[in-house]
């Protein structure tokens, strides 16, 4: 499979994807440093490649969920840049019109984003779920689960796959494994090399992938989808992949030796794909015009959101319950 | 037409007939399926629906709960049952972080129709960690609905209510009233959240009070009619929402209020009830709102020990004494 | 700029008066001449009337709370328009300022015991108490840790309802007795009210009479029997039903007419003679006593004088009096007759010299000329008069022409 050739076109998109999650990342912490937002937000710099090979591998009945660094997740399976940064910025035009902010970015309903979340290892049960309801109502979705090398310590990684496997539920988790979590280093409090690997305790096979190439994870994503559609049950991938920022950002992110970004640039995902287009006889002024209409996309989606009004005030009691929320939120 | 059967049965029924009515619903949790249920609530289920919609989980309940939360986002009606209510510390972030909080964090993009069936209460002698009564803390967390009631017939028209609402449901059960058996209606019917029942009436003093409290109330009211005070026994059946203006009514009437519940007193909802009456009936009350909980300790092992732990007829018979100077 | 509501002077002895209810609220419309509040003062409930059109913008004084005259009531003004000193513009005269900043507009103070310490009363019970007008502060509650309960306020306003009534003066300003400090031992049972609101009025004035004034009481026998005839043959020649008391208010306005010398007051070094017959007629309240007057009763034929004291009584016990109803005696009656009281020793209505009070009637044997028994019905009359101003012989010369008109009571309407 590595060895496919792929045309011009076909690394296009990736490359398209992977602009704008940059693209995206840069302007929020852009505006982030000019204090136009509020609050916190994880960027996904680094991470495109995963982010837009993994995607690539959905289809449009798929469902997903995401973590507090899933803005390049959102973005590869088609988020309107506008609703997002508007959520950034707290606005009534967000995805969740403001009440969800970067963390919580979701859209049940064109995407089939079951939302990002604020909770590492919350997604892994939540994924599981879903893939539950796939399995009992019978349709052929798969849900993929994203998440960080943080979460896989968390209780739910070992307790939601272990269910997945014993039921045979059609979930596929894409681990990026950036190496922190937070400031901690993942093989100070973790013995093995590799995460996915423990997939193989719960009778789950697994893939470790290089996160910066695109088409290595799309290849591998696709097993992973086709092997969990058929009712086999679930599948571990994991991509390794270089964080280019601290945990959040302004993060100076100290706590990392240099080598790390020094590695990191080397393996830069968008330059190396753009070294792979030109020898697919691409030119540099269609390189250049793709990360200019990225840019020109999320220069937009900043004025949407800068012109978009915040929510009125009354707005803080709504959609807390379905239904009776007025007398639920009362007392 | 009516019918007297347990209240183990009554919730049976009312699983039953919302998994005939609508094949979203499905049952989880442990012991659930093969053996039915430690109460044998859902004895024959796993023959009738199939292991797709009756499903034994491994004791993970952070991580089945979790799994109800993402079924129900997707549009399927989960009902999960705990083995007790004790265990959702276990599984604090998929009820209180995930289902409580999914619908607003995505400006009600997410709905989370899911059920936890969570067995409560003192009297079993079960010690620290299977005897607590934890309405405090989900009746805390926006976004849930909190349902304890005491009869049959409420715990079999409440739960149906509770697994059509598009909302989570904490449902709550007390153990010690499983057995009993009271009687039920033979047709079907519901009986809409945040409804309470005035289950005496009185002029004297209102006992607000919910789940198997409400019988020890009605036995205390009964010594005290015996004496000339007339207490009204107001069961609450909803917690979130509150039946307020159910309560305005009755304290309106008789001015003086306890509040009796389980919980350990120092936070509890009963605290919670107490503080908005005080709020905002102030002008009503001619009495401090007394709480008659258990109290700020561990639940205890040892007979002698737990009944120091939970109110009885006789501590609410004290009470309302203390409450009239009487 | 909103007009000021103010709290309004109701005769010349009121000071201060309680805000007993507010019959317009925030907001609502009102018009000059709609009634906006009630108020109580010791005496009597008054409606206030707008004298504004506009916007109830704010009550200031909240109910139960005590407001001295002229103190700020509420605001009437335009919607939306600002009330009170801080938007008062900079060129408002300065004499409005002192009326908006008045005490009268701060919360009344919590009632403290007489030991000082706070009172412990439920909200429920302060609530009832201020609707009532019952004053707690002397309470003792039944409620837990001595809590005063809503039980224990209708206990103390059914225990004012039911006070004893006494014959009392009213309108005369009288020096306060020393308050008396309160040191009796409660027994088991006992309750304890504080004197208060008329009771106290009552309270002062009674013993001002009897402290100040010498009083002698002169007993004298009427023999009704014509009288009660005549009453029958009223009734059947006119239709009209007149009480005993209507006829022994005209005899007496009428016999008052020939003895001026018993409408005198004392005032010092000055003896005032007093040019009219005005009667005060006391009535006998739930809470205690008042004695509406009726003014020159002796030019009033008896129909009048039956119609204005009917009405002054039936006033009085709605506590529908004006101030000038109940000030301006020369003279008192007191009837305790329809209680079957033989005798008493009525106590003087300061100002005025002397007071009446008219006892039950009875049948009484005598003996004819002829030596022959026969039945009479007959009534005592019991004069009290201020030994300062009148003496023995005076009044007694009083007491039997009226004893005389009485007895021929065709004389009464002639």
């Amino acid at each position: 499979m590595a060895n496919k050739k792929y045309t011009k076109e076909e690394l296009a998109g990736f490359y398209r994807t992977m602009t704008r999650i940059r693209a995206f990342e840069e302007k929020a912490a852009e505006c982030f440093t000019k204090g136009m937002l509020a609050g916190n937000i994880h960027l996904s710099i680094g991470q495109e490649a995963a982010a837009a090979g993994a995607f690539a591998a959905m289809q449009p009945q798929d469902y997903f969920t995401s973590t507090h660094r899933g803005h390049g997740h959102a973005i590869a399976r088609g988020m309107d840049s506008k609703l997002a940064m508007a959520e950034l910025f707290g606005k009534k035009t967000g995805y969740c019109k403001g009440k969800g902010g970067s963390m919580h970015i979701a859209d049940m309903a064109k995407m089939n984003h079951l939302g990002a979340n604020g909770i590492v290892g919350a997604g892994q049960a939540i994924s599981a779920g879903s893939a539950l309801a796939s399995k009992i109502a019978g349709d052929d979705s798969v849900t993929v689960g994203c998440f960080g090398d943080g979460s896989t310590n968390e209780g739910t990684f070992h307790e939601s796959l272990n269910m997945a496997a014993a039921w045979k539920l059609p979930v596929v988790w894409f681990i990026e494994n950036n190496c922190y979590g937070v400031s901690t280093e993942i093989h100070r409090v973790t013995n093995t090399p590799d995460l996915a690997p423990r997939a193989a305790a719960y009778g789950v096979p697994y893939a470790v992938v290089d996160g910066t190439n695109p088409t290595e994870v799309y290849e591998t994503m696709l097993t992973a989808m086709e092997h969990a559609r058929s009712g086999k049950g679930p599948y571990v991938v994991e991509a390794k992949v270089y964080r280019y920022q601290g945990h959040y950002c302004g993060d100076p992110a100290v706590y990392r030796p240099a080598e790390y970004m020094e590695n990191a640039l080397q393996n830069d995902a968008i330059e190396k794909l753009g070294r792979r287009l030109l020898e697919a006889g691409a030119t540099q002024e269609e390189l250049d015009a793709m990360k200019q209409a990225a840019d020109e996309e999320m220069t937009a989606a900043v004025q949407f959101a800068v012109d978009s009004d915040y929510p009125d005030p009354a707005e803080a009691t709504t959609d807390m319950y379905a239904s009776d929320n007025e007398r639920c939120v009362a007392r | 037409m009516s019918k007297k059967i347990t209240v183990s049965k009554a919730i049976g029924e009312a699983l039953h007939e919302e998994m005939l009515r609508d094949e979203k619903v499905f049952i989880m949790g442990e012991d659930m399926a093969v053996m039915g249920n430690v109460f044998a609530i859902t004895k024959g289920f796993l023959e009738e629906f199939g292991p797709n919609r009756v499903i034994d989980t491994p004791i993970s309940e952070e991580g089945f709960c979790g799994m109800a939360v993402g079924a129900a986002m997707r549009g399927m009606r989960p009902v999960v049952e705990l083995m007790y209510n004790d265990f959702a510390t276990v599984a604090a972030d998929p009820l209180l972080n995930q289902a409580a909080k999914m619908r607003y964090m995505t400006g009600g993009q997410a709905t989370v129709p899911m059920v936890l069936r969570a067995p409560m209460g003192a009297g079993r002698r079960n010690a620290g960690q299977h005897s607590q009564s934890l309405e405090n803390l989900f009746c805390h967390f926006p976004g849930l609905k909190v349902v304890a009631p005491c009869t049959a017939k409420d715990a079999k028209g409440l739960l149906k209510t509770a697994i059509r609402d598009d909302d989570p449901v904490i449902f709550l059960e007390h153990k010690l009233l499983y057995a009993r058996k009271e009687e039920i209606p033979e047709e079907e019917y519901t009986i809409p959240l945040g409804l309470a029942d005035v289950k005496r009436e009185g002029k004297d003093l209102t006992i607000i009070t919910w789940s198997r409290e409400v019988n020890f109330s009605m036995e205390a009211a009964e010594t005290l009619a015996a004496e000339g005070i007339d207490v009204e026994v107001l069961d609450l059946r909803t917690l979130v929402p509150l039946d307020w203006d159910s309560i305005v009514k009755s304290v309106s009437k008789t001015h003086n209020v306890i509040i009796v519940s389980e919980e350990v007193k120092r936070g509890s909802y009963a605290g919670e009830i107490s503080a908005q009456i005080a709020e905002e009936l102030f002008d009503e009350l001619d009495a401090p709102v007394e709480r008659v909980c258990g109290l700020n300790i561990c639940s205890p092992f040892s007979p002698t020990l737990e009944d120091e732990n939970f109110p009885h007829p006789e501590t609410i018979v004290k009470a309302v004494k203390r409450v009239l100077n009487k | 700029m909103a007009f000021e509501v103010l709290m309004p002077q109701l005769g010349l002895t009121m000071e201060e008066g309680t805000v007993s209810e507010w019959k317009k609220h925030e907001g609502d419309a009102v018009k000059v001449g709609d009634v906006i509040l009630e108020i109580t003062t010791d005496k009597l409930t008054n409606e206030v009337t707008s004298e504004f059109e506009g916007t109830l913008l704010k009550i200031v004084a909240q109910e139960g709370e005590d407001v001295p005259v002229k103190g700020l009531l509420a605001y009437i003004g335009q919607p939306g328009e600002a009330v009170g000193g801080a938007s008062a513009p900079a060129a408002a005269p300065a004499e409005t300022a002192p009326v908006a900043a008045a005490p009268a507009a701060a919360p009344a103070p919590a009632p403290a015991a007489a030991n000082g310490k706070r009172i412990r009363i439920s909200p429920l019970a302060r609530k009832t108490a201020a609707k009532l007008g019952v004053d707690y502060s002397g309470l003792t509650g039944s409620g837990s840790s001595g809590r005063i309960t809503q039980k224990d306020i209708f206990a103390a306003a059914e225990a004012q309802k039911n006070a004893p009534a006494a014959v009392a003066p009213a309108a005369a300003p009288a020096a306060k007795p020393a308050a008396r400090s309160g040191g009796l031992e409660l027994m088991e049972g006992d309750t304890v009210v504080k004197l208060a609101g008329m009771r106290k009025v009552v309270a002062e004035r009674m013993w001002a009479s009897h402290n100040e004034i010498p009083p002698v009481t002169q007993n004298i026998k009427v023999d009704v029997t014509a009288l009660m005839k005549f009453r029958k043959m009223l009734l059947a020649e006119t239709g009209k039903k007149y009480s005993v008391n209507d006829l022994i208010l005209k005899a007496t306005a009428k016999c008052l007419r020939q003895h001026p010398e018993m409408l005198v007051s004392y005032d010092g070094d000055r003896i005032i003679q007093r040019a009219h017959v005005n009667l005060g007629v006391a009535v006998a309240l739930d809470a205690g006593l008042i004695v509406p007057v009726i003014r020159d009763a002796d030019k009033m034929g008896l129909d009048a004088l039956s119609a204005a004291a009917k009405d002054l009584a039936a006033r009085a016990k709605e506590n529908k009096l004006t101030p000038d109803e109940y000030k301006g005696s020369t003279f008192t009656v007191s009837n305790l007759g329809m209680f079957g009281i033989e005798t008493f020793t009525p106590i003087i209505n300061q100002p005025d010299a002397a007071i009446l009070g008219v006892c039950a009637i009875a049948d009484e044997l005598d003996m004819d000329e002829e030596g022959k028994l026969y039945k009479k019905q007959v009534m005592r009359l019991s004069v009290t008069l201020d030994h300062r101003l009148l003496d023995g012989a005076v009044v007694a010369k009083f007491e039997m022409d009226l004893r005389d008109l009485l007895q021929n009571p065709m004389q009464i309407v002639l």
